[in-house]
């Protein structure tokens, strides 16, 4: 591959130079065309990174992405072009082989200096020199690059490429890219023509801007085939759009279910609202933080682990304080909603201000393990992988508790008395465990809830009150004591929240959202799926 | 539909269903002018649902519901029906308990609905004779200024039927009256409901068979939603398919 | 027949709350105007407008009052009615500053000449007018509790529902009164007013009257709440409370009654959000805050619904302890709230003046026969 490279390149560069007179005629080597950059004129030295490029030298590359970068240097002394040494710090290295120059001082060196025109003509280089690389990933960010550059001197080397292209991702690209440094060309029509079909399947911004322009450039069939092509792509945008929507929505559906869910098994099964649950969630988020603090300093080598230690603590933290919370106060005040919601709110506020007490009053810092970061792209979708973990998280939850209520004696009993309090306690169910343990397990998904939500959002004091109204909401509009219904309510919430936001900014869409839930509820006030008959009565 | 002005409530092939239930399925009953209709039937034969639907509480899925041969009453609203004519009186006894027995009849007192009246209003000589004079039939005149939530059971239910009475309605419903009462309060309830019903159309949902014999008025049997059989008494406590019904399952 | 029904409605009790309401709006303002700073009586001005303050929570305190304590309506949106009160006030004080204001631009307030803006927005005409501003500190609220009321009784929303949603349209509110495009001063709200009425806010006197204006309607504010619970309108609310599809089958409609009373009230607490803007000399969207409406509830179940009176005085103490706290213990006023949140609802259900009445109750019944008198009305059913 090396060798058949070095066979090449100078055939092609010949072939290149030939057709395109602005070109310098023939290839000169990396040293005299680096000497250019030490000029004073800009154009002198733009010319000098045309020159590098047509070397096609395999250090060209690197030289001409430390110009962009500005790090590349003329020694004062001897006027001998270098660049830093990534190994150590103070060293230089000649540029032009790469071997070792010494150590200079900042004074005794002067930067190279770079204009805008040479800044594109740069970008332009470097998407030709590095389409020959050996590395994948570095052909394709070539051949994006080019695509974006339209350079059509670049269409012979682009040629030879795809010959050569083994890999049929990255050859389909430098088709792609082909195509458009052909349209910037003055080639046949005919050949424009294809072009355009060849860029026309796949839809994105950048293609989107490279057919308008031609558009405004070319007139006739080829004007006529790229407007068509653009009204394709804008309807295939709208979708993708519409699926990243879908998709960001859901992710938001997926974290206000779990912040939900627990309060609606609370509210569902005894009718209590629970105004502390939203603080519950938040000392989920602070156990993780203690978690990962507590890793931190000891063990460091867990951190990976922390998200999955977190899980059961903060499950339990917030099981048994619900659990305390129902003994020592709500019992005493099943029958009296009204009394409930306010003695839970003061139970939130304590909350509040026990973990402002004892964590301080701003944010804390809870890192994301090394597996949850990055993101998955899907054509034009980008996910990234904490949105992706919760998602899933939350469906495992979800389908977890939904085995829970339907298949374990709990369960059963938890909906007999949801069903009919005085018959089940008759029965011999004890209604006052299923109580306590109802609002433990409520409270403890709440817990669950700040694990997850510790991810993506700001872990203070206040965290518990930016969801508890979204709660609610999703519980009053998914209908009380049915699961379903708070699944549904959550995504539609979620879906109809991200795709009002593009149109009326993220405040509004959520004021939008209220309102809606507000009329909603005259039209059907027991929400989506609603209890009907004498049970409903309760 | 040639029966309809003689017909104080007229319902006709009413269907009600919850989530694929039926609670009522092609239910047709006709109550005549002052007439008193006693209603029995097994528990979830409809008896209450059949009440909702004459009194606006549910909506009928099908059928008519006319009062007075013109009125549809699928049309109306809980307040529309009960400002028409029609006086209910629940299972479980729901008196307003934090107001005085005084006040709770003056509140049903015929008369001002509307918020603007109530708020001018001011008891006039008649009203205070109306109340006196209802105390009076429900037993009640001694414990006249004391608040609801402090009488006994049978008190309540005495204190609803007056309140029933305060209204003046055309038709009263009156759903399980002796349920909770001891032997001379259900004796002594007859008595009330029988007095009530020489001047109002009266219909007595009940459970309580010697009550039901005290009344001596016509029986209409409902089960699953529908009437099985109507008749004195006697005669359909003798139909095979009551005693199926009561008994069968 | 006014006379006749105010004689009705008004009770030992009322007279001595009145009379005392009529008392401090005399004596504050001449123990401040007319002592010398020195003197050992002398009330400084802070404490003025400190005492105002808690007079308008009275007063929104009695609207919550009205509607939980006597309709069994709990709102938890009440600071929206007091905001969009004191926001209509405060357009009026915006507009009596004029060209004083920094970038002294005659037409548009400092905030819209900041946000590049070149006209004044329609909604903002007629607050050069006090009359007009007058009509809408009572308009504003009165309209939006009337629209969402009768959506909200209409379809017969209840209960810890009907909690949730008015929770709702105050946070709705609130991030709607953030946003700067709203056209109401954004996240800085109204501030910097010099004048009402051509006298100075600064000034000792305007202050004064300001306070005993606070009083005032505090106490008319007593007496409309009083007509309207006396009165067989009163009766059905109290109906409704306790047992509201009962109510319906007498024939009346709840949610006529329902509306009635909440639009009363949220006017009332407009009134008292109007009161309290010149007094703090500042509105802003955190007035919308649902934890605001929550306290407000909560020091109206301090005080004992359903009493009135209790009502106002707990609205008082209150706001007393929470400048208390935050003055000497900041870290604990939440603690102290919170725990007070919970004591009430477990020991006091009835409040401080439920419990005072029932006390009251037990020994005159003890002294007299037992079982003649009752507190017709006062307390809610459980």
């Amino acid at each position: 591959m090396y060798c058949l490279r070095f066979l090449l390149i100078p055939l092609l560069c010949a072939l290149i130079f030939t057709s395109n007179t602005s070109q310098p005629a023939q290839a000169a080597d990396l040293e005299t065309a680096l000497s250019g950059l030490a000029e004073k004129s800009f154009k002198a030295r733009l010319k000098a990174v045309d020159d590098i490029a047509a070397t096609q030298d395999e250090r060209a590359a690197e030289v001409l992405d430390a110009l962009v970068k500005r790090q590349l240097f003329i020694t004062k002394a001897d006027g001998h072009i270098v660049l830093p040494d990534p190994a150590q710090e103070g060293s230089y290295l000649f540029a032009f082989n790469g071997e070792t120059a010494g150590d200079f001082s900042k004074s005794a060196l002067k930067r190279v200096k770079i204009n805008n025109r040479m800044r594109s003509a740069v970008r332009k280089a470097l998407g030709t020199l590095t389409l020959g690389s050996a590395d994948r990933n570095r052909r394709l960010a070539a051949a994006r690059s080019i695509f974006n550059t339209r350079d059509s001197s670049a269409l012979e080397l682009l040629d030879g490429a795809i010959a050569k292209e083994t890999d049929s991702r990255v050859k389909r690209e430098m088709e792609r890219a082909r195509a458009a440094a052909l349209l910037a060309s003055d080639a046949e029509e005919s050949d424009k023509l294809a072009a355009i079909d060849v860029i026309a399947p796949k839809a994105n911004q950048d293609a989107l801007a490279l057919l308008t322009q031609v558009v405004s450039n070319d007139s006739g069939a080829v004007a006529e085939r790229a407007e068509r092509a653009i009204a394709e792509m804008q309807s295939a945008l709208a979708l993708w759009a519409t699926a990243q929507n879908v998709v960001y929505g859901i992710s938001l559906g997926s974290v206000l279910l779990l912040a939900a869910i627990g309060l609606a098994i609370t509210f569902g099964v005894m009718g209590v609202i629970n105004m502390a649950h939203g603080e519950m969630v938040m000392i989920g988020a602070y156990v993780t933080f203690v978690v990962q603090d507590v890793i931190r300093t000891s063990m460091p080598d867990l951190f990976d682990w922390s998200l999955l230690i977190a899980l059961p603590l903060a499950f339990g933290v917030t099981a048994l304080i619900g659990i305390a919370m129902e003994r020592g106060i709500i019992r005493f005040l099943y029958g009296r909603p009204l009394e409930t919601l306010l003695a839970t709110w003061g139970v939130s506020l304590i909350l509040q201000q026990a973990v402002r007490s004892i964590f301080g009053p701003n944010n804390r810092l809870v890192g994301n393990p090394s597996w949850m970061s990055g993101s998955l792209e899907l054509g034009q979708l980008t996910l990234t992988y904490n949105r992706i973990c919760i998602i899933a998280f939350t469906l495992v939850v979800f389908a977890a508790l939904f085995v829970a209520m339907r298949k374990t004696s709990f369960g059963l009993q938890m909906r007999a008395v949801v069903q009919n309090r005085q018959m089940s306690a008759a029965m011999g169910i004890r209604t006052k465990w299923v109580d306590a343990l109802t609002f433990g397990l409520g409270s403890g998904i709440a817990g669950l809830a700040g694990v997850a939500i510790s991810q993506i959002d700001n872990v203070g004091p206040n965290l518990g009150q930016s969801y508890i109204i979204d709660s609610f909401m999703v519980v009053v509009f998914g209908g009380v004591g049915n699961l379903w219904g708070t699944l549904v309510g959550a995504m539609t919430l979620g879906v109809a929240n991200k795709f009002l936001e593009p149109y009326s900014g993220a405040v509004l869409a959520k004021i939008l959202v209220l309102v809606f839930i507000i009329l909603f509820i005259q039209k059907r006030p027991k929400g989506l799926f609603a209890l009907k008959g004498r049970g409903a009565e309760a | 539909m040639s029966d309809l002005p003689s017909s104080v409530l007229y319902l006709d092939g009413i269907t009600v269903s919850f989530d694929g239930f039926k609670a009522l399925n092609n239910l047709s009953l006709y109550i005549e002018p002052g007439e008193m209709r006693a209603i029995i039937g097994p528990n979830g034969a409809g008896k209450t649902t059949m009440m909702d639907v004459i009194t606006g509480k549910t909506k009928p899925d099908s059928g008519e519901v006319f009062f007075d041969g013109a009125v549809d009453l699928a049309k109306l609203d809980e307040a529309d029906i009960a400002q028409l004519g029609i006086g209910r009186k629940f299972q479980k006894p729901t008196v307003f308990e934090n107001q005085t027995v005084a006040d709770n009849l003056q509140l049903a007192l015929s008369g001002v609905r509307g918020v603007l009246e109530t708020f001018l209003w001011s008891a006039s000589a008649r009203d205070k004779t109306r109340i006196d004079e209802l105390l009076e039939i429900i037993r009640l005149t001694h414990l006249r200024d004391r608040m609801a939530n402090s009488l006994s059971h049978g008190q309540k239910q005495w204190l609803e039927i007056g309140m029933l009475l305060a209204q003046n309605p055309k038709v009263l419903l009156v759903d399980e009256p002796v349920a909770g009462m001891t032997d001379s309060e259900t004796v002594e309830t007859a008595r009330l409901l029988r007095e009530i019903a020489e001047n109002h159309s009266v219909i007595v949902v009940e459970h309580d068979m010697s009550f039901v014999r005290d009344l001596d008025v016509k029986v209409t049997v409902l089960a699953e939603g529908s009437v099985l059989a109507e008749g004195s008494l006697d005669s359909v406590s003798a139909d095979e398919r009551v005693i199926e019904s009561y008994l069968g399952r | 027949m006014i006379t006749g029904m105010l004689l009705r409605s008004l009770d030992k009790g009322s007279y001595w709350f009145l009379g005392l309401l009529g008392l401090i709006a005399l004596l504050v303002p001449a123990l401040h105007l007319l002592l010398p700073p020195e003197s050992a009586l002398h009330v400084p001005g802070y404490a003025v407008a400190l005492m105002g303050k808690y007079l308008c929570y009275g007063l929104l305190a009695l609207s919550v009052d009205l509607v939980w304590g006597y309709c069994g309506i709990l709102s938890l949106g009440h600071g929206a009615f007091f905001a969009l009160g004191g926001y209509a006030m405060g357009m009026y004080l915006m507009r009596q500053i004029g060209d004083r204001g920094v970038y002294a631009n005659p037409e548009l307030p400092d905030f819209m000449v900041f946000l590049n803006w070149s006209e004044l927005p329609w909604y903002w005409y007629g607050f050069d007018s006090f009359g007009f501003a007058l009509a809408m500190v009572v308009l504003a609220p009165g309209i939006l509790a009337f629209v969402f009321g009768w959506l909200a009784f209409r379809s017969r929303v209840t209960g810890v529902y009907l909690s949730i949603i008015t929770q709702a349209l105050t946070y709705a509110l609130m991030l709607a009164f953030f946003r700067n495009e709203m056209g109401f001063g954004g996240n800085n709200g109204l501030t910097d007013f010099k004048d009402i009425l051509g006298f100075s806010l600064q000034s000792d006197t305007t202050r004064t009257v300001l306070f005993s204006a606070s009083a005032v309607a505090v106490g008319l504010g007593y007496v409309l709440c009083r007509l309207i619970t006396r009165s067989r309108a009163g009766m059905v609310l109290a109906a409704i409370r306790d047992a509201e599809s009962r109510t319906r089958f007498l024939g009346y409609r709840v949610e006529h009654y329902k509306l009635m009373v909440f639009v009363v009230s949220a006017c009332l607490a407009g009134i008292a959000g109007a009161l309290y803007v010149p007094q703090v000399g500042i509105i802003n969207p955190g007035e919308f805050a649902p934890a605001n409406s929550i306290e407000i509830v909560i020091a109206v179940a301090v005080g004992g619904r359903g009493t009135l009176i209790g009502a106002v005085l707990g609205a008082v103490l209150i706001s007393y302890a929470k400048t208390w706290f935050t003055g000497e213990l900041p870290e604990f006023w939440l603690f102290a709230l919170g725990g007070l949140f919970v004591a009430v609802t477990l020991f006091l259900p009835k409040g401080i003046a439920g419990f005072l009445i029932a006390r009251w109750q037990g020994f005159k019944d003890r002294k007299s026969a037992p079982g003649t008198a009752t507190v017709a009305n006062e307390g809610p059913a459980q």
